[in-house]
């Protein structure tokens, strides 16, 4: 349609894009320019080229987390999306109790992260949790579940599969419900079981569902701050230092807002990089959908 | 930074609206919970009747590395509080930011209070004593050993000594299989307590140009110690959790018997003579070429007026409250409340001829083994190093068990690049 | 319904076990919190066996209340989440309006300008965010907490999906009836496309009533302080344990959002699954 005047559009576009360029793109510079600085918030910066790059590259600190944060990252997706989709079509069902069940899953992706972090370390405080006295009682050797460097990315990794698998089941469930009931008939007139209508039914059809719950899952996992800085505070050894910690830590422990804002660089990059692998899942799955 | 200043100048006419009020009252930041809450928040009360035209209003900041972390980002924020505590480290390095009011230009502070001079700026760090004061003693301690009275009278032996008698005792009070096992030994793996292994073992932090060396042969022996401990030994369990987690979770286990001794500061003999239903016998901490601990806990500081874009009062305020802080009698009734060290001379003094330290032998310790400080470096890089360079590192030598020498050895190059 | 509902005994048995662990773990969590809140120290102490309290009390309850000014806490997030919820739909509407619905030079860069801003999430603003509302005075500010956010990148994208399908001719006819484009803006085309609106909103105000990151990262002393950051602070350092004080910090936190999602429950499972 054509505007009643000229510069409506504009007019209505202005706040948005004033709020965009003040607190989405003009910040992004700031960073890509303090990259390059040497600075601690209370002394005068220094111009340091390009030696937070290198330093963070060097010091193996780079390495290290963007290691930690794809294990993490695909610990999380795998879990949750395997988790999601099984739940999903169990309790794919009428009635109140499966209604109940699908809204408990579903509400710990609501519930506050700072809430379900706190609830977690206490059940699995080491000594008084309820999971360590239960395999206690039991005679099943027990662990410091998140003191331990070899156990604590992957306590957190479990603590972030029960908040967001809601999340997957809700999405999962809202692609079984696409699925037009006649495959199913017609599959289960050729006389096939419910694993071999799995096979061939749901899952080719909840595969772009698939493709997006996992990459949307991975960047989400990507983005995991709450749950390091309330249950470990990137501990113990650093094995819980995942990327945006990593970034908090460096500027607002250590003061360095030059190395923060070159590994905020970097963060960019990889999001990008998986924006790129969601849109190509989603856009995938969009084909799929329509050639079916 | 100019288009900076430019945008700044312009959104801060517009919207920031400069100076501060004190509808809430004069912001007074602390850290630490439990006791310590308690015990400030029962004084800042008591301050607030005596001197009702300083009405100070205490908010709580998370422990000391959240505090300070807020407190930096705040002066840049120009949001500083007008009085807060900070870990003595960082000292050197807010000097050197000149972010701080020096207390000695302030008449309300100026005045001989008699502190415990190890306890003050100049006595815990070393190098000129000409500087400007910046900060006055608030809840200072020494690291002391806590011991479960029952073990020690089951074992029949004192408390440990020197190294050699710790690893006596440690193995003698170690009992029961993997799993459930009551270890004989327990300590945060923190720099507090490396630092005070590597005074023990002879060495120190800096040379005499003042350039860290990180106690050069006695940095990596305190490792060994450790890794000893924890791994040949299998006497001592380190406490879990990050910072004061782990202290807090040493203290737990210490409580339910599950360690016969534990190092730890002073300022938890309350909490746990109040809470352990066994005696406790608290002890100093043992020699190996010499006896020698570090000082930890808080300083007060006074931020910059223009840090806080505070009203002119505020820092009258602060300074009023330090002077309040400093008396023998309020200085006393935080100490006793806790099981930190008095910091008046007089307040000492009054402990002792009142016979409280001879009730209280547990209270004692801390100050007698004032004698054995080993003063901090005054330089400016002591914290990152503490916080940046040395700490993780620690963790992941004792815990996963990485070779002491290349440890001090790697932390020692990162010191070198510079900041 | 789905493919597995016609199964024999062994399907079903198979989902009653799967029914218990989904209980044991996403309902066992918060019962526990809730016990928990309900115990005394002594028992929190003696690290009990036995499930239940064996005298329940409130104690920790008002404990919290106590140390924590809950009321003005709540007061501050309610503020901020309402308020970005609010300026989202208002800046919503009118850029969704222009994108979907007016011809102007310019517009698919704007369209891509919005999309970006997908890319680049708060976790990655933060830092130079900080550093320039800093020394304007902004940082712990409620403008610093509600301004970022009142443009959400993926709600006005949402909103211009919406409006593409309303017909051109209900803007035509408004405009013949002379009615203003603010006023169509908000009076005709709004409630028309209401679902998205109020999915947004839900979503928006759930999630930023929960956020823990931008709240820490822009505020330094108590004035702006959010509940969860104060939740989060219950856990103090010096004293032993206290979960029972932390749990009942829990249930507080969590009680307001878990009774938005039981009333609201179908609005913000359309918004997550909508995509």
């Amino acid at each position: 349609m054509r505007p009643r005047h000229p510069l409506h559009p504009y007019w209505m576009l202005a706040p948005t894009l004033l709020v965009i360029g003040l607190f989405f793109l003009y910040p992004l510079c700031v960073a890509a320019k303090d990259s390059f600085y040497r600075w601690d918030l209370l002394t005068e910066p220094e111009y340091a080229g390009f030696e937070n790059y290198t330093r963070l590259a060097r010091s193996g600190e780079l390495v290290g987390v963007v290691g930690r944060t794809v294990t993490f990252g695909l610990v999380v997706v795998g879990a949750s999306t395997a988790l999601g989709l099984a739940l999903a079509i169990l309790l794919n069902r009428r009635g109140r109790v499966y209604a109940f069940f699908r809204s408990a899953i579903f509400s710990a992706y609501v519930v506050s992260w700072v809430a379900v972090a706190l609830l977690w370390m206490w059940i699995l405080d080491a000594d008084a949790g309820v999971v360590s006295r239960a395999f206690r009682a039991v005679g099943i050797p027990t662990m410091n579940w998140l003191g331990d460097p070899r156990s604590a990315l992957y306590a957190i990794a479990f603590v972030t599969v029960w908040k967001i698998t809601g999340y997957a089941m809700v999405v999962y469930l809202a692609g079984l419900q696409a699925i037009p009931p006649t495959l199913f008939e017609a599959a289960a007139l050729d006389g096939a079981g419910p694993m071999r209508r799995f096979i061939h039914v749901t899952w080719p059809s909840l595969r772009p569902t698939t493709a997006f719950v996992a990459s949307t899952g991975l960047i989400m996992s990507f983005q995991a701050f709450d749950v390091v800085r309330v249950m470990t505070q990137g501990g113990p050894v650093r094995s819980t230092t995942l990327f945006v910690y990593a970034i908090y830590e460096e500027i607002f422990v250590n003061l360095r807002v030059g190395r923060a804002s070159a590994l905020v660089m970097v963060f960019f990059v990889i999001l990008i990089l998986l924006t790129v692998l969601n849109l190509w899942a989603f856009r995938a799955g969009r084909r799929m959908k329509e050639a079916t | 930074m100019r288009r900076r200043d430019v945008l700044a100048a312009g959104a801060g006419a517009v919207l920031a609206g400069c100076g501060r009020d004190d509808a809430g009252g004069v912001p007074l930041w602390f850290s630490y919970g439990g006791k310590n809450r308690e015990a400030l928040l029962a004084l800042v009360d008591r301050f607030n009747r005596e001197e009702p035209e300083h009405r100070l209003s205490a908010v709580y900041q998370g422990d000391y590395f959240e505090l300070l972390a807020k407190l930096r980002t705040a002066i840049h924020a120009g949001r500083a509080p007008a009085v807060t505590h900070v870990v003595a480290e960082i000292l050197p390095y807010l000097a050197h930011a000149e972010v701080l009011e020096p207390l000695d230009s302030i008449a309300a502070l100026q005045k001989d209070f008699g502190f415990v001079p190890e306890l003050t700026q100049n006595g815990a760090f070393s190098g000129d004593k000409n500087r400007p004061v910046y900060a006055l003693p608030f809840n200072r301690s020494t690291p002391i050993a806590y011991l479960n009275g029952s073990i020690l009278k089951e074992l029949g032996l004192a408390p440990p000594t020197t190294w050699d008698e710790l690893e006596t005792f440690a193995l003698a009070a170690t009992k029961g299989k993997e799993g459930e096992r009551r270890y004989g030994f327990s300590c945060p793996i923190d720099w507090w307590f490396w630092v005070a292994l590597v005074a023990q073992a002879g060495g120190e932090l800096v040379d005499a140009d003042n350039r860290f060396i990180l106690g050069a042969d006695a940095g990596v022996e305190a490792l060994q110690f450790l890794q000893r401990l924890v791994h040949e030994l299998e006497v001592m369990r380190p406490p879990s959790g990050r910072d004061y987690n782990a202290w807090q979770v040493q203290n737990q286990e210490f409580i339910a018997g599950r360690v016969a001794m534990i190092w730890n500061s002073t300022a938890f003999v309350r909490y746990l003579e109040d809470n352990a239903k066994f005696p406790v016998v608290c002890a100093p901490l043992p020699k190996r070429d010499r006896f020698g601990v570090p000082t930890g806990g808080t300083m007060f500081v006074l931020p910059k007026a223009k840090t806080g874009r505070m009203p002119a009062h505020w820092q009258e305020a602060g300074a009023r409250f330090l002077a309040f802080m400093a008396r023998p009698d309020t200085s006393n009734e935080f100490a006793t409340k806790t099981g930190y060290i008095p910091v008046t001379r007089a307040g000492v003094e009054l402990l002792e001829t009142s016979g409280y330290y001879e009730k209280k032998p547990n209270d004692r310790v801390a100050v007698e083994q004032l004698r054995h400080v080993k003063p901090w470096p005054w330089n400016k890089e002591l914290f990152r190093v503490q916080r940046e360079v040395v700490q993780s590192r620690l963790e992941a030598c004792v815990l996963s068990r990485e070779d002491p020498m290349a440890t001090i050895q790697a932390a020692q190059h990162v010191i070198a690049e510079g900041p | 319904m789905s493919d597995l509902s016609r199964t024999g005994p062994v399907g079903r048995s198979l989902r009653g076990a799967v029914l218990a662990i989904v209980a044991l773990l996403w309902v066992g969590p918060y019962l526990w919190m809730t016990i928990t809140s309900l115990r005394t120290l002594d028992e929190i102490v003696q690290a009990p066996a036995y499930p239940l309290p064996q005298n329940p009390s409130l104690d920790a309850y008002r404990e919290v209340m106590t140390q924590v000014p809950v009321g003005r806490y709540l007061v501050n997030t309610l503020v901020m989440a309402l308020s970005i919820a609010t300026l989202q739909i208002l800046l919503a509407l009118p850029a969704g309006y222009a994108l979907a619905k007016l011809r102007f030079r310019g517009r698919g860069t704007a369209f891509l300008l919005v999309l970006a801003c997908l890319l680049i999430p708060p976790q990655v603003t933060f830092v130079p965010v900080f550093t320039m509302l800093g020394p304007v005075g902004l940082v712990n500010t409620m403008g610093a907490l509600v301004v970022p956010f009142a443009v959400s990148a993926f709600g006005t994208f949402l909103v211009r999906q919406a409006l593409l399908s309303v017909p051109d001719e209900i803007i035509e006819a408004a405009r013949l009836d002379g009615a203003s484009e603010l006023r169509i803006v908000y009076g005709i085309l709004a409630p028309l496309v209401r679902p998205t609106l109020a999915a947004m909103f839900l979503f928006s105000f759930v999630y930023h009533y929960s956020d823990y990151f931008w709240p820490l990262v822009m505020t330094t002393d108590d004035e702006n302080r959010t509940l969860p950051l104060a939740i989060a602070l219950l856990r103090e350092q010096g004293t032993g344990v206290r979960w029972h004080i932390v749990m009942a910090g829990n249930v507080i936190l969590s009680a307001p959002v878990l009774a938005v999602f039981a009333i609201a429950q179908r609005q913000i499972v359309r918004a997550v699954a909508q995509r």
